[in-house]
């Protein structure tokens, strides 16, 4: 990955956590809204592999826990693991179009939200949210909608590298 | 297959990546609430709120505009329910002023002293929770201006919640809809006391202690005082379901809060000497 896409993934990271915190609530549907954080750091997953998507999942998540009164590193852990997972589950599939993401974000999506309920029972936490399924599917669903429009902007933005342009640019002479 | 460079460092990430978080959760569960960790999250908070206040400033006018424009075609009929309402409440307004002064009269003749402690303090909402299961409210002020963990928040419509989490400058208000919520109330008809808990909905759960209590539809619900951390007399909602159940299980009792949290601006933080959770204090 070049610097310049490792820059530009930062920034979206950060945008995406202000647009989480600011705008996304009050665009709530049937009392749920989608998570940005989790959809950029499986998105990146996809197209940059396991290891850059647990961390932007991990960065992200972490600026999500700082931001609400939860126990701090839930959020970064089941973010970045989801995110793992993702980046290692894209070669079981057999496509490459927009589908991928779709399906991975609406699954794992699901087992974050999951993962993140389990993680606050096994921690002894007083006050635990109820386990919604419904919460759960709207979100995912959501989730989903947001792939539409965060997955074109960043397959379109991938600044390769140097070596990689001059492969472009210049291709291998031809038969004859 | 000899590893490669990359593969090392990527494990070496991975691995980081999870010590990290697992040494975060352990230190953020082992330590108290004025712990270096919780202090660092009050610190991020305080930071992030004037954006999140700027962000919500602007979205909030256009969010409106558009569910305004969706409940158009019910706003006839609505101002017509208002009307009637209106004029009934101003009826009731007028025997509550008599029933006031005769109150006050008798409380003279009694020598009757109210402990009435709380001080208002006026906050703006800048912002909500960033995730889908905590209903949570933050506002722009904090220890700075004298609020404690617990203290409630009310607004002219009713109780809207109270303070989980206090940083200098902002503070986060868990709302009454939050299903983690648990408050004493009690009807204002018959005083039977419970229960009131939130569920994620924009409706309540009154559990009434006594299981026959006499509890109807469009009876008031208000706080009971009891649990320590919300002062008696506050108005919440009004029931707008009873279902009887199954001998043995309690009945549902629904209730529909007055406050409209989607629409909340400006609250009102009660602030008195020392609100505390008795629960909470108790099981820690």
């Amino acid at each position: 990955m070049s610097r310049n896409r490792q820059i530009f993934i930062g920034v979206l990271v950060v945008l995406a956590f202000v647009l989480q915190i600011s705008v996304l609530p009050q665009l709530k549907i049937f009392g749920v809204m989608p998570d940005l954080i989790l959809v950029l750091a499986i998105v990146v997953a996809v197209q940059e592999g396991p290891v850059p998507g647990a961390i932007v999942g991990f960065l992200g998540g972490l600026l999500q826990d700082l931001a609400s009164p939860q126990v701090l590193g839930v959020g970064a852990f089941s973010k970045a693991v989801v995110a793992f997972l993702a980046g290692t589950m894209k070669d079981f599939f057999m496509t490459y179009t927009i589908l991928l993401p779709v399906l991975l974000v609406f699954f794992l999506g699901m087992l974050e939200m999951s993962l993140h309920q389990v993680a606050l029972i096994v921690l002894g936490q007083e006050q635990i949210p109820p386990f919604s399924i419904t919460t759960i599917v709207y979100a995912s669903l959501y989730d989903v909608l947001v792939v539409f429009l965060l997955y074109p902007v960043l397959k379109r933005f991938r600044f390769p590298l140097k070596e990689e342009s001059l492969t472009i640019a210049k291709p291998g002479p031809g038969p004859g | 297959m000899p590893k490669t460079p990359k593969t090392t460092r990527n494990r070496i990430i991975v691995i980081c990546i999870v010590l990290l978080c697992v040494t975060m959760v352990t230190l953020y569960v082992r330590e108290g609430d004025n712990g270096p960790l919780h202090k660092v999250q009050n610190f991020f908070l305080d930071l992030v709120s004037p954006l999140s206040n700027g962000f919500s400033k602007i979205f909030r006018p256009i969010k409106e505009g558009f569910v305004n424009l969706f409940h158009l075609p019910s706003l006839s009929k609505q101002k017509k329910e208002l009307e009637k309402e209106v004029a009934s409440l101003r009826r009731q307004m007028l025997e509550a002023t008599e029933r006031d002064a005769e109150n006050t009269e008798l409380k003279r003749l009694l020598k009757w002293t109210e402990d009435n402690t709380e001080q208002p303090v006026g906050a703006d909402i800048i912002g909500q929770s960033p995730d889908n299961w905590q209903r949570l409210m933050i506002i722009n002020k904090g220890s700075s201006q004298g609020l404690k963990k617990y203290m409630s928040v009310i607004t002219d419509e009713g109780l809207v919640g109270r303070l989980i989490s206090v940083g200098s400058h902002s503070s986060v208000v868990q709302l009454l809809t939050d299903s983690r919520s648990a408050i004493g109330a009690r009807d204002v008809r018959t005083r039977e006391t419970g229960i009131l808990e939130g569920n994620n909905t924009g409706e309540l759960r009154f559990t009434p202690m006594n299981e026959e209590a006499d509890v109807k539809e469009g009876d008031i619900i208000e706080t009971s005082g009891m649990g320590g951390t919300v002062p008696p007399g506050k108005i919440i909602g009004k029931v707008t379901d009873v279902q009887n159940r199954a001998k043995g299980l309690s009945r549902l009792m629904q209730v529909t809060p007055y406050v409209s949290f989607s629409k909340l601006d400006k609250v009102v933080v009660l602030v008195t000497p020392e609100p505390e959770s008795i629960i909470l204090k108790e099981s820690q």
